[in-house]
């Protein structure tokens, strides 16, 4: 090694990644503000914050995606310049994306080796042996034979890891990686990564859920707005504090339920039917009552949820919304009934980016007669009235009704949405994923329109792959896996019963 | 705050002209390398197009009797693509409007201005129909228009042959050419420059400003009534625009589509008109071609909205007109303007979606600035 090593040589043995002052800006935009940040051999580092607070950006600037404006890397005492991704991991950092970057169809091995083949002829069986002894040393289970598609989204995300690993990387970045795992499959991410802690190597540990950071990290970095509001270690704080110091203010966490006794039954689904993405699934959802279903994505709720609305015709079974089957209805006569519908993808089955808040306002309303003329013209006026209205109750901020939505940031998207569809003392809300995506300021708000809401006496489907979520705003809980509810729990079940429901297990008779 | 809350129209303004300036700047710069390579001066070929089109009324007359058809072939294109269709039929749906244009007129006795009205009736209804039937397969079948109007206009000019050979062959054995009938008086659109009493000299006969350019007006209004002011046109944008917000948000997907399409058809009808009764009088197989086609650029060129569309038949029935100037004055092939035409529309397809971002991504910094920060919005970095 060529001299240059600018730091004590004591202290960068132990760190080695240090950030100084790093800011970096993107036209109008401060992402990260005089940054310090130092990442410890043999720690876990959480770093929170809400959604463009900047953890990205740092960690990208890290992973040599952006080079910074100001300030500058140490690793392991010498700075740095990196220009892409490939020096980073060249110099042990690595980084695994919340999307996987996996070749379906390849085995985890190839997935491993490839980028770093080394050459034109593979060594398959030489690459399979290192992986397999590179996931043993780690106690990490996967096998390098088993086709990606095949494994599970846990699995799926350990040969990420394990990739970072073959080539050598000491510093992991690991950007929301709880955001797609069930509890059991978090569990073993959790146990995985204090091994990798306890072999001398750093993670870095991005997130928002505050629980995970508090039990897993050594140390936390908070940013806010693209500044470091804190540095912090789960003993020495809360998670209020740290919610505090992320948003700003004090955040609750405990929404005071509403009291409401559960009344009629609104919606009862019976053997519904859908492809092969539901099976025979029943349902029962009260006014007044708040029904969780809980499960990984892709189990076949955004179908439930899709033919409840009349977006997808079902094969067979009943929706029945207070005794009238919906099935078979347009979406407008299932509106028209009194459903209204949260959608998980915000922008493919809610809003109209381009168009304005007033005309995202009305729509689902354009055909009724408040607001539309007989002679097919709109009723602009009206319509302009009820949004500036609804911007107003819902807090929307927004200068008129006439920009365009896409101006507005996402939680304010989500407001928008939601005053749409909650206007009008909805008989049955079905809420996905209702909060993704949001910072917790956002979340807050709209946990407390749906429970708004049952209190108003409506019955709400919750779809929700976050059992936070779940946990606390349901009075009951089913979880769904592969197109059939698995189980029924009260509210009070602990998250690993859930677990077992959530990955096809039946849970015991008697459970609810 | 005050010069902050103007902020957003000034902005797009001031982005639109920027870039429709630097569109033109670079398609002429570009243009005129080519002109250059042919030896001639990019410059006085540029003096050449503007004096042909604006020197003398007749040749602003000239220009507006280009632009007619094109008007309504960009407003056919612009209906169609605004409900998130491409209309790529448009050729085909006005030669069949030609076509019952022809029956109308040639077959019907009717009295002086119920004629002409049933005439233009026909043309329009013939168009629709023409575009009923990819209309029909694209929601029932799903079948792609792009495909079917591709294919429906390669049955289109077959159809014209046919109708020509039997159904309106002229019956004057005296007339070798494969052609219809005249028309009566009574089926002709009337020259502005007749019904004002203008001399033949401000006006020559062989300028066919006709009634139909007004007309052609009018249809960008109702065009612009319909998308922007009816529940018909709320729906068609919002299905343009996102499909599956439209879907859940009540909107029959396929019924918009249809009757957005029809409408469009409706609109290609009108097309041929000009050439057939503003014109020529008659059906004839050396008809005018390639107005539909054009329209497809109108529409680009005009951004989708009935006043664009007007500046850009405007635009484009100048650098026809030209044609005429760069074909008499100079020794290039005319072929260089359809170039330089195809430039133009290109590079302000592309300005327009570099200031659509710009303008997106500046407007989003100064919505959130102002919701994130209140206090703070002032000192973001302009």
């Amino acid at each position: 090694m060529p001299q240059g090593a600018t730091e004590k040589p004591g202290t960068s043995k132990d760190v080695p990644v240090r950030m100084e002052g790093i800011s970096k800006r993107f036209p109008g935009v401060v992402a990260n503000d005089r940054v310090d940040l130092e990442v410890r051999a043999g720690e876990i580092h959480g770093l929170v914050g809400e959604n463009g607070a900047g953890k990205s950006t740092l960690m990208r600037t890290l992973y040599g995606l952006y080079p910074p404006d100001e300030g500058r890397i140490v690793v392991r005492g010498r700075e740095v310049r990196m220009s892409s991704p490939r020096q980073a991991i060249a110099l042990g950092i690595g980084m695994v994306h919340q999307h996987f970057v996996l070749v379906d169809r390849f085995t985890a091995a190839e997935n491993v080796v490839l980028g770093s083949e080394g050459g034109a002829i593979v060594d398959l069986d030489d690459a399979e042996e290192r992986i397999a002894e590179l996931g043993r040393s780690f106690g990490f289970s996967v096998d390098p034979r088993a086709r990606v598609e095949d494994l599970s989204i846990g699995a799926q995300q350990r040969v990420e890891i394990l990739k970072a690993l073959y080539r050598g990387v000491s510093v992991l970045i690991l950007d929301e990686p709880t955001a797609v795992l069930t509890p059991p499959e978090t569990k073993e991410l959790f146990a995985d990564l204090r091994r990798l802690r306890e072999a001398g190597n750093a993670v870095v540990f991005i997130s928002h859920k505050l629980d995970e950071v508090l039990s897993l990290c050594d140390r936390i970095t908070v940013l806010r707005r693209g500044r470091v509001v804190g540095e912090t270690t789960p003993e020495e704080t809360s998670k209020a504090e740290l919610a505090e110091m992320m948003v700003g203010r004090p955040v609750l966490f405990r929404l005071d339920k509403p009291k409401v006794e559960a009344g009629s039954t609104v919606l009862r689904v019976e053997s519904l039917r859908l492809g092969t993405q539901l099976k025979d699934v029943d349902l029962e959802v009260r006014s007044g009552e708040i029904l969780g279903v809980a499960g990984v994505e892709g189990n076949g709720q955004r179908e439930l949820a899709e033919a409840l609305l009349g977006l997808r015709p079902p094969d067979g079974g009943r929706m029945l919304l207070e005794g009238d089957d919906l099935a078979g209805r347009s979406v407008e006569q299932i509106r028209g009934a009194g459903v209204a519908y949260i959608p998980e993808d915000r922008h493919g089955r809610g809003l109209v980016l381009e168009m304005t808040l007033w005309e995202n306002v009305a729509l689902g309303r354009q055909a009724r007669p408040e607001f539309s003329s007989r002679l097919g013209t709109l009723l602009i006026r009206r319509i302009k009235e009820l949004a500036t209205r609804l911007i107003r109750a819902f807090d929307v901020r927004a200068r008129s009704v006439g920009v365009e939505a896409a101006t507005l940031s996402g939680g304010n998207q989500q407001k928008l949405l939601l005053a749409r569809e909650l206007d009008g003392e909805p008989r049955l809300l079905v809420a996905a994923q209702p909060t993704r995506g949001l910072d917790v300021g956002a979340i807050e708000f709209v946990w407390r329109r749906i429970l708004e809401q049952k209190a108003r006496g409506c019955a709400v489907l919750l779809i929700s792959a976050e059992l936070e979520e779940i946990y606390e705003l349901s009075d009951r809980i089913v979880t769904m896996y592969e197109g059939r509810i698995t189980g029924e729990y009260p509210p009070t079940a602990p998250p690993e019963e859930l677990g077992i429901g959530m990955t096809g297990g039946r849970a015991a008779p008697g459970a609810a | 705050m005050a010069e902050r809350a103007r902020r957003p129209w000034v902005d797009a303004l001031t982005g639109q002209v920027l870039g429709l300036v630097a569109a033109f700047l670079f398609a002429g710069v570009v243009g005129g390398a080519i002109i250059a390579a042919y030896g001639e001066s990019p410059l006085r070929v540029y003096g050449v197009i503007i004096d042909f089109s604006t020197a003398r009324f007749q040749d602003v007359a000239r220009v507006l009797e280009n632009a007619t058809p094109l008007i309504f072939s960009g407003l056919a294109v612009a209906v169609a693509f605004r409900a998130g269709m491409f209309n790529i039929g448009v050729e085909g749906q006005y030669y069949v409007g030609m076509i019952t244009a022809t029956i109308a007129a040639v077959f019907f006795d009717l009295p002086g201005v119920l004629h002409l009205i049933v005439v233009i009736l026909f043309a329009a209804l013939g168009g629709m129909a023409w575009a009923a039937i990819p209309a029909i397969l694209k929601v029932k079948t799903g079948a792609h228009e792009v495909v079917t109007t591709i294919m429906m206009n390669g049955i289109a000019i077959s159809l014209v042959g046919w109708a020509l050979n039997n159904l309106l062959r002229t019956t004057d054995v005296g007339l070798v050419d494969l052609r219809s009938d005249r028309f009566p008086e009574s089926a002709v659109m009337p020259h502005i420059g007749d019904s004002l009493g203008l001399s033949k000299e401000t006006i020559p006969n062989s300028v066919n400003l006709t009634w139909l350019f007004p007309l052609a007006l009018v249809a960008c209004v109702a065009v612009w009534f319909l998308l922007s002011r009816t529940r018909l046109g709320y729906e068609a944008r919002a299905t343009g625009l996102s499909p599956g917000s439209a879907e859940a948000g009540g909107v029959s997907i396929g019924g918009v589509q249809l009757k957005a399409f029809l409408i469009s058809g409706a609109l290609a009808g009108f097309v041929g008109l000009n050439h057939l009764i503003g014109d020529v009088g008659f059906l004839g197989i050396n008809y005018e071609t390639t107005l539909g086609f054009t329209g497809i650029g109108v529409a680009f060129l005009g951004r989708n909205h009935p006043i664009g569309i007007v500046l850009a038949a405007i635009l484009l029935g100048m650098i026809a007109r030209g044609q005429d100037g760069v074909a008499i004055i100079t020794d290039l092939p005319r072929e260089i303007l359809i170039i330089l035409e195809g430039l133009l529309i290109m590079s302000v397809v592309v300005a327009y979606e570099v200031v659509r971002r710009v303008l997106l991504r500046r407007r989003q910094r100064v919505v959130r600035a102002e919701e994130e920060m209140p206090g703070e919005a002032a000192s973001a970095p302009a």
